[in-house]
């Protein structure tokens, strides 16, 4: 039995771990839950394109051919050929090429893809694609924060989290079976979240440790692996980073050329040797070397983290298997258990169930801490109460706007970003900055809303904007298809047309949330954090 | 029942947060020296470590306001680490020496 006060002393623990790191959680969880159809919104976002078919497979080889010859960056670095189709492959064949640089200098990449002319030359243009799916997966990671800061807060915000999780359960232990089945529904509203609370945070229990376990790891990365190349080995890991990249290390070319075997019999070739990969693309090194080799990523179904690194490489002459070290199935142990972990954190296995479970609970994370905040805020007016005094304390006002300002505002932002990907698409030069400025300027202005209004007006408004910006995504794909003078483009395919379907919903949830607040500012206890009527909230305080 | 149990945030949070890392780099050190393979192991072990780093990390962040005040979390986490450091550095000496 855990003591009362060990109990007591770890609900102090499970609300300050809480309180700071909530905002922060709920936007990596937000953003995190729609990176987890980053696909679909890659696509959704990407204007039409020459597209994959244009080429045929058997007519790759030519179009390889002449890429090689016209970008020696490409021919080295690498020509990717796509195989899917996907609005988001503008064309058979995409590369990247240096932006004009000093040598040894961080620099940018600019994008090209090329396709046949009808006359068989090379058609190849530099177009920059739709980033709009890596920002969003950007905010998930650093919630907006420039780098490397950003990493480095979300890396400290994760431990937290990790300890407010145990914190959680510890406190939950001495009551779990009494509270953990009970949903009071009724009158005692407080204790009807409380019950919530804890039921969606046990029962998603060992998803959050995945991702708290997971999340510290991948944001301190960088601080970690210098921090024990000196503390554990002494500066003396090269052999071990060395070691590390061995099974990407292309053969070198031999400057003598050879016979490229066409894209199709390659396919064939891998289908006989690793017959459990489904691959997405092709990546051809040195083509036309006699050493060319094709890097060839993809799934290897049954693992966890089966897509992340995995794959084989293939002599490009031969079709021969190369390198296969890096497939879920050649994996050493301590590399399968690492990329289990990382594919814990991105949901990589189990298809598409898991996809839409980690889609649902990274809602109910989400919500498991704009829940957890309010709860802290309420129990707060009772402690006052009892003093007395029943006006709300200026840290709960303070939190209550903030609460609902960063997480409506972020809600909010990713919806209009997510908009303008096709209203702004021709209009402006640089989209993927566009996208930036009009997430912050949604996010702070929401957040600047909320302390103006307090939480309870502005959180009504906001809910409201959050379901326009939301309904927006569906309606604009709408009018896309509807008024081709706008110029702007409505793909067909189940994954976009995925995408609004969802956003329709999702608009119609926050809409339905507006209006219950609504209800609540109008008619519940006077003094809660939720009303308009408190003497807390008249500007005369 | 009487009880010596002291809410000291910063002691045991600060023992926590410092020794709870200090423990998680001596222990992954050892299985980096002597788990399966060595320090010849293939190149995975590398990436796994920080994952394994964090589970140390966190288990004794958030269990480390268990102990009865923050000295007692310094005294038996600080005695932990000296063993673990110890040992870890036995290793590097005997591994690279």
């Amino acid at each position: 039995m855990i003591r009362a006060e060990i109990v007591k002393h770890y609900k102090t623990v499970h609300t300050w771990t809480g309180i700071t790191c909530g905002f922060a959680l709920f936007i990596a969880f937000y953003a995190g839950a729609l990176t987890m159809f980053q696909g679909p919104i890659a696509r959704w976002a990407s204007p039409p394109a020459v597209g994959v078919a244009a080429v045929s497979l058997d007519n790759a080889s030519r179009l390889l051919e002449l890429v090689a010859a016209a970008s020696p960056q490409a021919r080295k670095d690498g020509i990717k050929l796509h195989l899917r189709g996907h609005e988001n492959e503008p064309a058979r064949v995409t590369w990247e090429e240096d932006e004009p640089h000093e040598a040894g200098q961080p620099h940018g990449h600019v994008h090209w893809w090329g396709t046949l002319n009808p006359d068989g030359t090379l058609l190849a243009k530099h177009e920059e694609p739709s980033e709009l799916a890596e920002f969003i997966n950007d905010i998930h990671m650093h919630v907006g924060i420039p780098r490397p800061w950003g990493a480095y807060f979300m890396g400290v915000v994760s431990l937290l989290y990790g300890v407010a999780l145990i914190a959680g359960v510890i406190i939950l232990l001495p009551s779990l079976v009494k509270d953990l089945f009970a949903l009071r529904v009724g009158k005692n509203l407080k204790r009807m979240w409380l019950d919530a609370h804890n039921v969606v945070g046990v029962a998603a229990l060992p998803f959050h440790i995945a991702m708290a376990l997971t999340a510290t790891a991948l944001s301190l990365s960088g601080p970690l692996w210098s921090a024990q190349e000196k503390v554990i080995f002494g500066g003396k890991q090269a052999i071990l980073d060395n070691l590390d990249n061995e099974p990407f290390r292309v053969p070198k070319p031999t400057g003598d050329p050879g016979a490229m075997m066409p894209p199709a019999q390659l396919l064939q070739r891998l289908k006989v040797q690793v017959p459990d990969l489904e691959p997405r693309f092709l990546v051809f090194k040195n083509f036309g070397d006699k050493a060319a080799s094709v890097r060839v990523p993809g799934a290897q179904s049954g693992y966890v983290g089966d897509t992340h690194l995995g794959g084989v490489m293939l002599s490009a002459v031969t079709g021969d298997v190369l390198k296969d070290a890096s497939l879920p199935s050649r994996q050493d142990p301590d590399r399968r258990a690492s990329e289990t972990f990382y594919g814990l954190h991105t949901g990589q296995y189990g298809g598409g169930t898991i996809t839409w479970a980690y889609f649902f609970l990274g809602f109910s994370g989400a919500w498991l801490f704009y829940s957890g905040n309010l709860l802290w805020i309420e129990t707060r007016r009772k402690n006052a109460r009892k003093g007395g005094k029943v006006e709300q304390s200026r840290s709960t006002r303070l939190l209550g706007s903030a609460t609902v300002g960063v997480c409506l505002g972020c809600v909010a932002g990713l919806s209009l970003t997510i908009v303008a990907a096709k209203w702004l698409h021709g209009h402006v030069a640089d989209l993927n900055a566009w996208h930036a400025y009009i997430y912050y300027a949604v996010f702070l202005g929401s957040v600047a809303f909320a302390f103006a209004l307090g939480a309870a007006r502005a959180a009504v408004q906001l809910l409201w904007l959050c379901a326009v910006a939301t309904m927006a995504i569906p309606l604009t794909t709408l009018l896309a298809w509807t008024l081709p003078v706008l110029d702007m483009w409505a793909h067909g395919s189940a994954a976009t047309i995925g995408v609004d379907v969802v956003a329709f919903i999702g608009a119609l949830c926050f809409a339905w949330m507006a209006i219950v607040t609504a209800r609540r500012v109008k008619h519940g206890p006077a003094d809660s954090i939720w009303s308009a009527r408190a003497g807390a909230l008249s500007p005369t305080e | 029942m009487p009880s010596d149990f002291r809410n000291d945030w910063w002691g045991k949070a600060s023992a926590g947060a410092i020794l709870g890392l200090g423990l998680a780099f001596s222990l992954i050190g050892l299985y980096a020296y002597l788990g399966p393979g060595g320090i010849n192991a293939p190149g995975g072990r590398y990436s796994l470590m920080r994952y394994l780093e964090v589970s140390v990390w966190i288990a004794v962040f958030g269990f480390c306001f268990l102990f009865r005040s923050g000295r007692a979390a310094w005294a038996w986490l600080g005695a932990a680490n000296l063993l673990a450091f110890a040992a870890m550095f036995a290793c590097r000496f005997y591994f690279f020496a």
